[in-house]
């Protein structure tokens, strides 16, 4: 799995820090820094949980995704 | 453990995807368009049942709900293959359990073995991708790893029994809005 941390988004919070269950990330220069990629199993609990949405993982395998309500997602659409 | 089987099931969960944040999704999938009434009907039931039971069991919720889930595990395990290897066993639970809920046997890198003994303790992770649980709770707003939570435990804990004559437990690690980690702890 790679990990990127937009630098310039991140807030440097350390929500992602207590979150992830691996220890993934640490706060390194007041920003968050993946610093064991290699334990991420990809649950994405730090995507959810980032103020900022200043991670993106590489990798990762999405899980099938049935609860979405689609035409709430296509009225989002027209408004973003 | 034999780690050729490992090996392919975790191949399968490899991808290119790159997942942002600010991702906002478009479609299911795959697409349940034609379903999606009944499915959503169906998930709303349920996590209104699951509700319900916990307001009035409280803590009970749990003990039904594992109940109900093992009985369904050695109910549908019964008509597999009797094998004494956890892996083996292990394999034959991801195809009964393919379609509602997908998993692959993990470990983090710093072990060696997919077999981990620790405190006295022999266990094997294993990360659930696709869960209908997990669905029909987020669908519902609900929390993860309460009494609906319980019945996939019940489940893969009675088709284990089933299929190794093994007891084991599966304990929550972890819960996350696209993986969940477990732990199936072998007696
Ligand atoms: S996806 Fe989960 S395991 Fe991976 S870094 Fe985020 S919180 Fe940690
Ligand atoms: S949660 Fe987001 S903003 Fe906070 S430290 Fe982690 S990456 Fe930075």
């Amino acid at each position: 799995m790679e990990i990127h941390v937009d630098c310039d988004a991140c807030v440097g919070c350390g929500l992602c820090v207590k979150d992830c269950p691996m220890d993934v990330y640490e706060i390194r220069d007041g920003v968050s820094t993946p610093v064991r990629p290699e334990n991420c199993m990809g649950c994405l609990s730090c995507h959810e949980i980032c103020p900022a949405q200043a991670l993106e993982h590489r990798g990762v395998y999405p899980a099938r995704r049935h609860y979405i309500d689609i035409r709430v997602c296509e009225m989002l659409r027209k408004v973003i | 453990m034999n780690s050729g089987y490992i090996d392919q099931l975790q191949e399968s969960f490899h991808t290119d995807i790159v997942y942002r944040s600010e991702d906002i999704p478009l479609e299911c999938t795959p697409r349940p368009r034609e379903m999606e009434q009944t499915l959503h009907g169906v998930m709303k039931l349920n996590g209104l049942i699951i509700r319900s039971l916990e307001e009035i069991a409280g803590r009970g919720a749990n003990a039904v709900t594992y109940r109900a889930g093992k009985k369904f595990g050695h109910e549908t395990a019964k008509y597999f293959q009797k094998r004494e290897d956890v892996e083996g066993a292990l394999h034959e639970l991801s195809d009964l359990l393919r379609g509602q809920y997908t998993f692959e046997v993990w470990k983090p890198a710093d072990k060696e073995n997919y077999i981990i003994e620790e405190n006295g303790e022999t266990f094997i992770y294993l990360v659930f991708h696709d869960c209908i649980v997990r669905q029909t709770l987020r669908r519902n707003g609900l929390e993860q790893g309460g009494p609906l939570c319980q019945t996939l435990f019940g489940y893969v804990v009675g088709a284990i029994e089933e299929i190794t004559g093994r007891r084991a437990k599966l304990e929550i690690v972890h819960t996350g809005p696209n993986a969940c980690l477990k732990k199936l702890v072998l007696k």
